[in-house]
């Protein structure tokens, strides 16, 4: 049998939360029949519950507005910081619109929801999904990926296809059958979450924002994102090592966190649980490669990185938005060599190490990052890197502001910053002129 | 007293000492008084910019420069002179 005639003429992908499903939308309105493999059935929960203001044009792209707003997710105008004494800096997306979003607000969504009803859509579209079948692994035959196994009743089935998509998220299927895995040299961090009734968001202009509180120990945070009227979804994080002060009590830890914050404190004061805590851990990753002969990776399936600034979904959609592209030209090729799929893998990798930047240079002097969001000159330069919109480094000064600030707070002994520098590494990112 | 110096005093017990009953020497110590922190300093340059319409460098965001309301009157004008 020559290549050709092995054709099957349809994508297969593995995983249907926001990547997965996302990319079968596209793929269907290019007339590229997908089918989409989801392990478990939806809705299912899942954390990573707040979006920022770029996944919109996604959401326009594919034609799922209306349901965001059908859904009645809560509308996030904002985001707000929190310092350790208290202290609220905030911005509030309106004061910068970007061109192309007609609306001042991104969501804050409960993911079981959110991610069956991206499904649905997927499948509105034209994507053949089936729910409730795992995928075992990737079949290939030499460097060649030519399907999926996957378990039907106890039986072991191969489904083919031209191309196969790893949106299996922090499952990461095909990163670790490739052993391509590779765990971040920085960041170690853990997760405990869990919903609540009765929080006070504060004061009603920011009520709706995401708070972020910092907590005073390095690589800290913890979030608050409304998910309804009642409902709050509550997070914190922290590098792994802390737990160990807690005996790997992640009750302790949750609870210690929430006092060392002034205003979280104050929020979760009449706060009442509504399920156990959950964890996540081995936080942060990258696979050696995104693409490869007949494969490619999408969202936390080919990386994960802190998500402080609500970057995961985005990453999720404008994956699946490049993967699209990269499909669709190997479509009209018919060459679905990683060689030409590369230029997929050069864009995403681009546009989550800006996101990575950030996040490093955010954690070395955290007081510059409230200043630059408070300063005049530097505010607008942080909206669109915290929107979501840049996607090429050459669009992003204000990283090269943040930089050179660190580098004069660092080789001045009198500068009254310097207590406050952390002890991340950021000697590899290059000091501009 | 200066205007300059009135300002700072103003700023400071306004915004950065919430809760500070007493008046601030001129030439006390900010820093080991707890009457700012390395956390509040940057309010206090943006104060500065805008008010005074100076330029502070980054790197002049130094001890000497801010220890007392003194000092960062005399900062504030030097800096102005420069401008001139």
């Amino acid at each position: 049998m020559n290549k050709q005639e092995s054709r099957t003429g349809r994508v297969i992908i593995i995983g249907g939360g926001p990547a997965g499903s996302a990319l079968g939308c596209y793929l269907s309105k290019m007339n590229i029949p997908n089918l989409i493999l989801e392990s478990n059935h939806h809705p299912r929960p899942h954390v990573g519950e707040s979006m920022v203001m770029s996944t919109i044009r996604v959401f326009e792209d594919i034609g799922f507005l209306q349901t965001m707003e059908e859904c009645g997710f809560v509308h996030k105008y904002g985001a707000s910081w929190f310092e350790v004494k208290g202290r609220e800096s905030s911005i509030r997306f309106a004061d910068f619109p970007e061109e192309g979003i007609s609306q001042p607000y991104t969501y804050h969504v409960e993911r079981g929801e959110f991610d069956h009803k991206l499904l649905m859509h997927a499948r509105s579209l034209g994507s053949e999904v089936y729910q409730g079948v795992r995928a075992k692994q990737v079949v290939f035959e030499g460097n060649q990926a030519v399907g999926v196994e996957v378990d039907l009743g106890g039986e072991s089935v191969t489904l083919s296809a031209d191309l196969i998509v790893d949106a299996s998220g922090r499952n990461t299927l095909l990163g670790r059958q490739l052993k391509m895995r590779k765990n971040d040299p920085i960041f170690n961090q853990y997760a405990v979450h869990t919903w609540f009734e009765d929080v006070d968001r504060g004061q009603s202009e920011t009520a709706d924002y995401i708070h972020i509180y910092f907590l005073p120990v390095e690589r800290g945070w913890a979030w608050l994102i409304p998910i309804s009227d009642r409902v709050s979804s509550i997070g914190v994080v922290a590098e792994r090592d802390q737990l160990r002060q807690f005996h790997g009590d992640a009750d302790g830890f949750f609870n210690e966190y929430v006092k060392s914050n002034r205003a979280l404190e104050q929020a979760m004061a009449g706060a009442r649980q509504l399920h156990p805590f959950k964890t996540e851990g081995d936080y942060s990753y990258v696979m050696d490669r995104f693409v490869g002969d007949g494969w490619l990776l999408v969202g936390d399936a080919s990386r994960f990185v802190d998500p402080i600034f609500s970057s995961g979904v985005n990453i999720a959609l404008y994956g699946a938005k490049f993967a699209a592209d990269a499909i669709q030209d190997a479509f009209d090729k018919h060459d679905f060599s990683s060689d030409v799929l590369s230029p997929f893998e050069e864009r995403t990798r681009q546009g989550v190490a800006i996101w990575y930047e950030f996040i490093r240079l955010y954690y070395k002097l955290l007081p510059l990052f409230t200043h630059f969001i408070r300063s005049e000159k530097y505010r607008a330069g942080i909206h669109r890197l915290l929107q979501g919109e840049v996607y090429d480094r050459a669009e992003a000064p204000v990283l090269d502001a943040m930089r050179k600030y660190i580098a004069t707070v660092e080789s001045n002994e009198s500068h009254l910053l310097r207590g406050q520098l952390a002890s991340i590494p950021i000697d590899d990112l290059p000091l501009p002129e | 007293m200066s205007s300059v110096q009135a300002a700072i005093k103003e700023f400071i017990k306004k915004e950065l000492a919430v809760g500070l009953s007493r008046d601030i020497d001129p030439d006390e110590d900010l820093f080991t008084s707890g009457i700012l922190d390395s956390l509040a300093i940057l309010q206090l340059v943006m104060f500065i910019e805008e008010q005074f319409g100076v330029e502070v460098p980054d790197g002049d965001v130094v001890f000497e420069n801010f220890h007392s309301v003194t000092a960062i009157q005399q900062y504030v004008n030097g800096r102005e002179a420069q401008v001139r």
